[in-house]
């Protein structure tokens, strides 16, 4: 049993390098940075060393999301990881299939917290506090700060190096292609930060196992052999993710620069790394999108498409809840016995092949190929130069038009005013005239009584 | 409990780090702009600050790595006499 778990178990982290693969390459090689079998194999190589530096992340996993053993915890058992872990793997499938945003690692979190709930019976068994603090809030908070920070750095990067000659005001050479190869730094580093952080998972998942069925004290990190066994995992994932990336460049990746990405990829590195430094276990998705949405805020020009990114944060919201209703079920069939296990086992494996299957014939394209990160550009609207060109040419045409009506509509007054005055005087004129033809026709009547009394006399 | 700390100094170290890489790259790519120039005053001096720039910025890289791996951390502390 603990064997079928820690293969399910490396089987995931599998799948947790095919999906991520991409959040740490797509931009290099987006921008001609790198070559893409290049870029894939250093990936690799970087995830496996990377899962060796640090196991803070896989202690929280271990030890701190769910209560094992003790007066306090409910006994975890190694099935119930099962139906957590094949939770989690069928919902990262499912939606690597579909293309959708989905971070590996609240759909373990998911799955195993699902599994928990249903398989004891009992909310006990999971630990919020540590759910909040080390899942959710960081969940939340990372993305944040590395947005912010990719946004100070990409205006920083630009502002550093623009150039102008002090006599015409021309641009010089700024070179910022420069950055290009930076990035091959940048990104090697994010691939790095993500072993450090998405390894340990598994690690922690596999600690769980085996303190869950006594195979090893509670409270201690991982074992070496596991750690060993994670890492190949993620880097085989990681290798392997690659090829279905080669093989839809061309397609027409997310318009970003090297400065920008650049800037972004440090940001998410740095972020990652401090994290898994103090075990909050990141999601590496959330965190390289936020860099991404950060430094693309960061370019001149850029208008940010609020609905796309409404949809990208509920599908990132939906994660976690989602995993943890597939692996509820998966516990839920379990607790009826071995029969149930055996069930959800065939049924697991099953859906891992049709997956897999339908995978190879669907048309793999710019949208459910490349990465999460990359879908995220698309919340973005940075406009290139010429059409920030167009747009400034068409706003000043829009001015003139303007101008030209104000102008129209101010003589039109000025020539009404003008027939105003004129009417007025005429107006005036008239009563002139009608007063002093009144005052005329006044005085020979006076002078006709006038004379009449003289007559008279 | 909430370790609202521990955010804190994440937020940080992110900015700190990537601020301070991304400045020393950034100077790097603009002093070595600069020597490229036909009419630059001294080509020389700009490329070389360029180089200086960039090792910076790697630098900071290795640093922020030995101090985030525990053995590095350990054996970088030994050779500065802080035992750990």
């Amino acid at each position: 049993m603990v064997v079928l778990v820690i293969a399910l178990a490396l089987f995931f982290d599998f799948t947790n390098g095919f999906h991520d693969t991409a959040n740490a390459m797509a931009t290099p090689i987006a921008t001609g940075a790198i070559k893409p079998k290049t870029a894939v194999a250093l990936a690799a190589i970087l995830n496996l060393v990377g899962a060796f530096l640090s196991t803070e992340v896989a202690k929280t996993i271990s030890g701190g999301i769910i209560n094992e053993g003790g007066p306090n915890g409910v006994a975890i058992t190694p099935e119930m990881i099962f139906a957590g872990l094949m939770g989690a793997v069928l919902w990262n499938l499912f939606t690597w299939l579909l293309g959708l945003p989905s971070s590996s690692s609240h759909a373990l979190f998911g799955g195993l917290i699902g599994a928990a709930i249903v398989g004891t019976w009992s909310f006990g068994a999971v630990n919020f506090m540590v759910v909040i603090s080390k899942v959710l809030l960081p969940a939340i908070l990372a993305p944040a700060i590395a947005g912010l920070v990719a946004y100070l750095c990409t205006r920083l990067a630009y502002g550093i190096t623009r150039r102008s000659d002090p006599d015409s005001g021309d641009k010089l050479t700024q070179k910022r292609g420069g950055f290009r190869r930076g990035q091959v730094f940048s990104s090697s580093l994010v691939a790095l930060a993500h072993g450090t952080n998405d390894a340990q998972k598994t690690m922690g998942v596999i600690t769980l196992v085996l303190v869950a069925s006594g195979l090893q004290t509670a409270g201690t990190g991982p074992h070496l052999w596991v750690i060993t066994a994670c890492a190949i995992a993620i880097a085989g994932g990681t290798y392997a993710g690659g090829w279905r990336i080669i093989r839809t460049l061309g397609s027409g990746l997310t318009d970003v620069k090297p400065a920008q990405g650049f800037a972004a990829e440090t940001s998410t590195a740095a972020a990652i790394l401090a994290s898994s430094h103090l075990g909050f276990a990141l999601s590496t998705t959330h965190v390289a999108s936020g860099s991404v949405i950060g430094s693309g805020l960061g370019r001149k020009g850029a208008t940010v498409r609020w609905g796309a990114i409404g949809k990208i944060g509920i599908a990132w919201l939906l994660t976690l809840p989602s995993a943890a209703i597939v692996g509820g079920l998966a516990a839920l069939l379990i607790r009826t016995g071995t029969v149930g296990l055996v069930i959800v086992a065939i049924l697991g494996l099953g859906a891992i092949l049709f997956m897999f299957y339908r995978s190879q014939r669907e048309v793999v394209d710019h949208n459910n190929a490349i990465s999460d990160v990359d879908a995220v550009g698309e919340a973005l609207n940075i406009p290139s130069k010429k059409e920030r060109e167009k747009l400034a040419a068409k706003a000043r045409a829009a001015q003139k038009v303007a101008e030209k009506a104000a102008r129209r509509a101010a003589e039109t007054a000025a020539v009404r005013a003008d027939a105003q005055t004129a009417l007025d005087r005429a107006d005036t004129a008239v009563l002139k005239a009608m007063t002093k033809a009144a005052a005329q026709a006044e005085a020979p009547k006076d002078k006709a009584k006038i004379d009449a009394k003289k007559g008279n006399k | 409990m909430i370790d609202w700390f521990g955010f804190v100094i994440v937020a940080i170290v992110t900015l700190v780090g990537a601020v301070f890489v991304v400045t020393m790259y950034s100077l790097g790519v603009r002093l070595d702009a600069v020597s490229d120039d036909p009419e630059a005053n001294s080509p020389g001096a700009a490329k070389f600050g360029s180089y200086v720039c960039f090792g910076f910025s790697i630098l900071a890289v290795v640093a922020g790595i030995v101090l985030i791996v525990p053995p590095f951390y350990k054996a970088a502390m030994h050779v500065f006499g802080v035992e750990v």
